[in-house]
């Protein structure tokens, strides 16, 4: 988990460049008007890039907060 | 380049003058817009790239609707461009209604990327993914089907108007991402799209090719060593399985016939070379070669006289040689040269080294460069024994200067000079296409490019000079000159002919670690400032042998 977090964080940097570290710990969809479809296929793929992962379609459709997308990364994690 | 890494560096804020960019295509440019913006913003450090996109599924009415004037439009197509049921998204049944419909729609795209070529650059990129599997013939067969598709492409790609990507260069076995492409519309992998954005990018700022090659000669020129071989003892045949030499002898004709600098630096004996060269089956022209340094100095020794021959610096030029202790040497004493090791039936080595000098057209200059150097030779050293001496030569020279001025119709030979010159350049500034044509277009704006050719032979167009007036006095914003054309006193004709129209010139010169022969012209003629009035100048100038011919009447007075 301590792992996963930073690299996220750097993530959600990445594709939203305004976020601090800690806002973008607490980012979500409903939260941040630059979040939209376009930025959710974008944080994908960087977050796939970055963990050498693939999501399935359904995954990425549940990604709409920072803390969704920890949960998706630990829940892999787990099942490695 | 990584996708986090695109991002980060398309994301961070840029204060510079804005650099419009259409990307047209018709998918969701997704992560090719991300690659583009971070291309660009590499290319561009001082620039903010705006990137602006269109509609999805619609290229043409995308490139229809474009307004407005961008500094450049790239233009991606992709099957789905020629009919929606050729792309993987939207694959449908094929009939011979497709191809119809296909060329309906590439007479659009041609119709309106010609339009947007009349005020930008324009590159195009044809499909670089597989067709969709639509068609019942197997996938490594060309079906009559797919031919007449490509024959049309290939028949909008031969018009003039748009830099075209070779697509050949773009295919990629992991090219295609059919999950984003399904999911998103977006049907590139990010590898992908940063190799495609690369190739657009790089059409639209072309790094400024080499100048020159220097090849050494046995083991690279020739197979064998001539010293222990003999003049006819050497080859580059198929008999002796050495013909990769002829392929290698081939490209340096070719190169040369584009304008490309080549000179020999070989540890040999001079008379041995001197048979080898006039050996009738001998691909290389011996007459491109210039200059020859065969003997036993040592090869660094050899590359420093070629440089000071041709006038070029270190960092224009490429040194090939088998040899990887003559590389080593000549890098250590030449930092900024690209040293090469010849490496034999290496195919590769001769893509890497066109690819070195690739320029998208070749121009009368381009042709005279040599003949202008051989000319030049006996003037440098003129120059570098007194202006008497100099007097005497230019004196007899019959040298004959033109001023082109005027903006229209737009010469790229001056966008060219200005791109490419290191030496004499009054403050290094390179341009975009758009950003020149920008310039060009303010009413004030002046432009004279200038052509020389004397006794010895024509250069051809070597300088141009641009700049506007400023309360009664002109400021030159940009003056370059090739530096063939060193020591025949143009650039005192030059401000001659300007200060016979304004009173005083000034000069926006910029330091730079390579404008030395243009800081000293300053130094000269205007010590300690930037600026000098006509009464100045006539009391430095020295004598001027040229005829002068030019074509504008409002500078009729010269």
């Amino acid at each position: 988990m301590s792992d996963l977090q930073p690299r996220l964080i750097r993530c959600f940097q990445a594709v939203f460049p305004e976020l601090s570290e800690s806002k973008a710990a607490r980012a979500s969809a409903s939260g941040l008007t630059a979040w939209d479809s376009v930025a959710t296929a974008t944080l994908a793929a960087a977050v796939e890039e970055e963990f050498g992962i693939e999501f399935e379609a359904e995954e990425i459709e549940r990604i709409n907060s920072f803390q969704s997308c920890l949960d998706l990364l630990t829940a892999r994690q787990s099942l490695q | 380049m990584k996708l986090i890494e695109a991002l980060q560096i398309a994301n961070a804020s840029h204060e510079g003058a804005p650099f419009h960019v259409l990307l047209a295509c018709g998918f969701t440019p997704l992560h090719l817009e991300t690659a583009v913006k971070a291309h660009l913003s590499l290319g561009l450090p001082t620039r903010s790239i705006k990137v602006r996109t269109g509609l999805y599924g619609d290229l043409a009415g995308t490139l229809e609707g474009t307004q407005e004037r961008p500094d450049a439009a790239l233009v991606v197509i992709e099957w789905g461009d020629l009919d929606p049921r050729l792309a993987w998204r939207s694959a449908g049944s094929v009939n011979e209604e497709v191809i119809a419909d296909a060329r309906a729609r590439l007479s659009r795209i041609e119709k309106a990327i010609a339009v947007l070529a009349e005020k930008t650059p324009v590159v195009l990129s044809l499909p670089t993914l597989p067709l969709a599997p639509v068609l019942h013939t197997l996938g490594n067969e060309l079906s009559h089907f797919e031919s007449a598709l490509w024959e049309m492409l290939y028949g909008l790609a031969a018009s003039p108007r748009a830099a075209v990507l070779h697509p050949q260069t773009f295919r990629q076995e992991n090219g295609h991402d059919l999950r984003t492409e399904l999911m998103n519309g977006f049907p590139y992998s990010f590898a992908h799209a940063d190799l495609l954005a690369a190739g657009l990018v790089r059409m639209v700022l072309p790094l400024a090719p080499q100048k020159g090659l220097i090849t050494d000669l046995d083991e690279t020129l020739w197979s064998g060593v001539l010293g222990d071989d003999g003049p006819e003892g050497i080859s580059w045949d198929v008999d002796h399985k050495t013909q990769f030499h002829a392929l290698y002898q081939n490209l340096l004709n070719m190169l040369a016939e584009a304008g490309v600098l080549l000179a020999v630096a070989s540890k040999n004996d001079t008379g041995l070379v001197e048979k080898a060269l006039a050996r009738p089956d001998l691909v290389v022209k011996p007459h491109h070669l210039f200059p020859i340094e065969a003997h036993w100095f040592p090869k660094v020794k050899s590359v420093e006289r070629i440089l000071e021959a041709w006038n070029v610096g270190a960092d224009s030029v490429v040194f090939v040689d088998d040899n990887p202790l003559e590389l080593e040497q000549v890098k250590a004493a030449f930092p900024a040269m690209e040293c090469v090791q010849f490496r034999k039936d290496d195919a590769r080595l001769l893509l890497e080294l066109r690819d070195r000098f690739g320029k998208r057209e070749v121009r009368v200059e381009d042709r005279l460069r040599l003949a202008g150097l051989r000319a030049g030779q006996a003037v440098r050293q003129a120059a570098g024994s007194g202006s008497a001496t100099l007097d005497t030569l230019l004196a007899g020279a019959e040298a004959k200067v033109t001023f082109r001025l005027g903006k229209q119709p737009p010469d790229p030979r001056a966008l060219e000079l200005i791109n490419k010159t290191n030496q004499f350049n009054l403050n290094g500034v390179r341009y975009t296409e758009s950003d020149w044509n920008a310039y060009l277009s303010d009413r004030a704006t002046e432009l004279m490019v200038v052509e020389y050719e004397d006794r010895f032979g024509k250069l051809g167009k070597i300088a141009a000079l641009a700049g506007r007036e400023q309360n009664e006095s002109f400021e030159v914003e940009v003056w370059v000159m090739s530096c063939r054309a060193f020591s025949r006193r143009i650039e005192h004709q030059c401000l001659k002919l300007l200060l016979n129209r304004w009173e005083s010139v000034r000069f926006r010169l910029e330091r730079t670690e390579r404008n030395h022969p243009m800081q000293n012209f300053l130094a000269e003629i205007a010590p300690g400032r930037l600026a000098i009035r006509r009464a100045e100048f006539s009391r430095c100038c020295p004598p001027l042998f040229h005829q002068v011919d030019c074509h504008q009447t409002e500078y009729a007075s010269v």
